[in-house]
């Protein structure tokens, strides 16, 4: 009952609320995004540069935007997985 | 949205005891999934580098290393659980 007066906006207290709680998910999503593409970085420079010429060349950058798409499959496949363990409760 | 952005201009003592106690809640539970997808990084990082050892050449995880990565996450899970279980173990006989 609440949440719905709540999601409203109808009482001035409540959409106060919404506000932090809009923020702190917008905070908690740009986190997320850039952990993300650390490990991206960090994980397809060394697969596809491993010896860095004077620029990154065609083919070392097709690998990178491979091996991004092969990292945020990977990521899925990793937290699948992990929630699934997770909800069994044999951890 | 950099990390310089200033909070809502709102006082959280505006908030009433009731509101107050479900942003608290809401507080709690983004904590938890922030946990979770921490391990999933983790998780991802360590088993990409166990398990994604041929050439890049396609977007997707290949027939090998799809099951690898599951297995890898599994496997890192049971070690856990077996560390605990082998420590509790120490614990009672000594």
């Amino acid at each position: 009952m609440d949440g719905l007066t709540n999601s409203f906006g109808m009482n001035s207290a409540g959409s106060k609320k919404a506000i932090w709680m809009e923020k702190i998910k917008q905070e908690a999503a740009v986190e997320q995004a850039r952990a993300l593409i650390d490990k991206v970085s960090d994980n397809c420079f060394d697969k596809c540069v491993p010896k860095p010429g004077s620029q990154l060349s065609g083919s070392e950058t097709t690998c990178i935007n491979l091996c991004m798409e092969k990292y945020m499959d990977a990521w899925n496949v990793v937290s699948r997985k992990y929630i699934e363990r997770i909800q069994a409760r044999d951890i | 949205m950099d990390g310089s952005s200033s909070t809502p201009d709102i006082n959280l003592n505006d908030l009433s005891p009731n509101d107050k106690k479900e942003l608290q809640q809401f507080v709690t539970n983004e904590a938890q999934k922030a946990k979770i997808q921490s391990t999933v990084h983790y998780l991802t990082d360590m088993c990409w580098k166990r398990c994604i050892t041929s050439r890049i050449s396609s977007g997707s995880m290949d027939s090998y290393e799809r099951p690898c990565m599951e297995n890898c996450v599994d496997r890192y899970i049971d070690s856990q659980v077996a560390v605990l279980k082998h420590l509790d173990k120490l614990r009672n006989s000594s």
